[in-house]
């Protein structure tokens, strides 16, 4: 197993993908934490907005949880790590060398992790660069401890969780498009409906997106999970994807 | 040709490949219907049909990527999927795909990892099959030659006894075609391996193989030696002759078998083409030609390509020639 951990490393590696899912998720949560303290000031002149008040432990963990907006980057990274096999046609040597298919999918999820754990805590360093000076030097300083720390501890394990949960899918559908789109869609589109229904809005925390927000969870929300219910669940979807993925689609002829 | 190898003790022994009875249907299609051979080691073994024969599924199905319906094949008496190391005992190239962004050596050190060998095997696979300053581009500029070749060097990473190649002729130029016949024939008759090599293409691996297995339809058509199969002593001859009739008599009562091409030319099977000869002398029948036309494999393999149907051209209308030709 260590010996297939450490190709799924160095295929990760040896392409582009990395650096720039790492970017981007880097670029996306730091904006959105700069974003968030750079116009606190307006969110308090428009009380509608829902933005609590500066200097409030409710601000700390929001500008904190900017880590959170970048976990989507983690899922695709998952489900590009096991789709691309079949995109480029490298299942066929993959396969040859590991003839077992099932060690490949659970180097990958080993791999997937393990890498999304590391990117996670790299994109939470620079959300917290970016917020506790900048909190300070408005007169709102703010420690990493507490709640706020679990509110950046929970970015971190929803990313590395993310990234798993991204090579169940990508085994469980094998192209990359219809996976990275089917996943996309149902995060941003499906679950949010089934939460507005008020027949289904109860099982939205069990829901992959519903744990997600568990775990990541500023004190703001409410009707969720605890998040260690959360990331075992999610931990659990992720197993179940790459189970199926694995009996379903990665056992099929390579042909 | 001295090449770093690995200490390799599976590669020590010998190893049969033997199909059995393999057979698989793909929906109404019967891709393969209870093919059995053997390739046997230190001889190159080729693997022949028409295009859409079943060459790729029985080569996927001995290797374990696509389920057989029945049958089996097996590698020194182990089926693939049982090899504890199978790297190291059956190297094999069924794909010329590679990750575009990826360098030719960063994509044999990701096997290297899995297969458990040391890293420097990427390099000397790389010098091995010539492609060591490719090596650091990235696959994606890659032409069929120099894929081809990096797919060589993929199966032979592990060193492995047994190497099972699909089409690797295809996209090399003539000079490609030539490196590959020495280098196959070096790896299977000075080091024992063996090897076999698939094609569509009769001229391409006439040159290459020490034996031959023709599939068409899924079926075995002929397996045997190209010695058994090409002998030139029992090709057809090509005759001409201005008394080809009376040629023609004397040869079907000495019991060849003659078909006539024109007023001046025979086609005679069953007869050695130095009798053929002898028999028109002692006859005193002036000959202008006589030559080896086909050989047994040739026949036997033109008789096969000819029956495909998807291949058959239709002649262009009337109009469309004469607009042509205008």
């Amino acid at each position: 197993m260590i010996r297939l951990i450490r190709s799924e490393l160095r295929k990760l590696f040896s392409t582009k993908l990395w650096l720039w899912l790492l970017l981007g998720a880097c670029g996306l949560s730091g904006a959105s934490t700069a974003l968030l303290i750079g116009f606190a000031d307006q969110a308090a002149a428009a009380p509608q907005s829902g933005v609590p008040p500066l200097g409030s432990d409710a601000f700390a963990q929001l500008a904190l949880a900017g880590g959170a907006n970048a976990v989507v980057f983690f899922l695709i990274l998952g489900i590009i790590g096991m789709t691309q096999e079949y995109r480029h046609r490298t299942a066929t040597p993959t396969f040859l060398v590991t003839p077992k298919r099932g060690k490949v999918v659970l180097s990958k999820l080993i791999t997937y992790l393990g890498v999304s754990l590391l990117f996670a805590v790299v994109v939470n360093v620079i959300v917290v660069a970016v917020a506790l000076p900048w909190l300070s030097a408005q007169g709102a300083p703010v420690s990493l401890s507490g709640d706020n720390l679990e509110v950046v501890l929970g970015a971190i394990g929803g990313g590395a969780l993310y990234g798993m949960v991204g090579v169940g899918v990508g085994a469980l559908l094998r192209n990359q498009v219809a996976a990275i789109v089917g996943a996309l869609i149902y995060l941003f589109v499906a679950e949010p409906i089934l939460r507005s229904v008020p027949a289904t809005a109860s099982a939205y925390k069990y829901l992959p997106g519903g744990t997600l927000e568990s775990i990541t969870a500023t004190t703001v929300n409410t009707d969720l999970l605890l998040r260690w219910q959360g990331a075992l669940l999610l931990t659990a979807y992720g197993m179940v994807l790459a189970i199926a993925g694995w009996v379903f689609a990665v056992r099929r002829d390579i042909s | 040709m001295s090449l770093p190898t690995t200490d390799n003790p599976e590669s020590a022994a010998p190893a049969r490949v033997v199909v059995t009875e393999l057979s698989k249907r793909f929906g109404v299609v019967q891709a393969v219907d209870r093919l059995s051979f053997v390739v046997e080691p230190g001889q190159v073994t080729g693997f022949l049909g028409p295009n859409g024969a079943g060459k790729t599924t029985t080569l996927r199905m001995a290797l374990g990527l696509i389920t057989p319906d029945s049958g089996s094949t097996t590698y020194g008496g182990i089926a693939y999927s049982a090899l504890p190391q199978p790297s190291l005992r059956v190297g094999a190239v069924l794909e010329t795909a590679f990750h575009p962004g990826r360098n030719g050596r960063n994509h044999l050190r990701v096997y290297c990892a899995a297969a458990g060998l040391p890293e420097e095997r990427a390099d000397a696979v790389l010098a091995q099959v010539g492609m060591t300053d490719a090596g650091r581009r990235k696959t994606g500029g890659y032409s069929l030659g120099m894929r081809q070749r990096l797919g060589l060097a993929t199966a032979l990473l592990g060193d492995p006894q047994v190497l099972i190649l699909d089409e690797p002729a295809n996209g090399l130029d003539p000079e490609g075609i030539q490196w590959l016949r020495n280098f196959l024939q070096h790896l299977a008759h000075d080091q024992g391996r063996t090897i076999l090599v698939s094609s569509h293409l009769l001229s391409e691996v006439q040159q290459t193989v020490d034996r031959i297995v023709i599939i068409a339809g899924g079926k075995l058509v002929r397996e045997g030696t190209i010695a058994e199969l090409a002998d030139p002593a029992r090709a057809s001859v090509h005759l001409r002759s201005p008394n080809a009739a009376s040629l023609r008599e004397a040869l079907v009562g000495a019991g060849a078998q003659v078909e006539t091409l024109s007023a001046e030319e025979l086609t005679v099977r069953g007869m050695p083409i130095a009798a053929i000869g002898h028999l028109a002398f002692t006859t005193g029948v002036e000959l202008h030609e006589l030559r080896t036309a086909t050989t047994d494999l040739e026949e036997i393999y033109f008789r096969l390509t000819a029956g495909q149907e998807e291949f058959k051209a239709t002649p262009l209308p009337e109009a469309t020639v004469a607009e042509v030709s205008s």
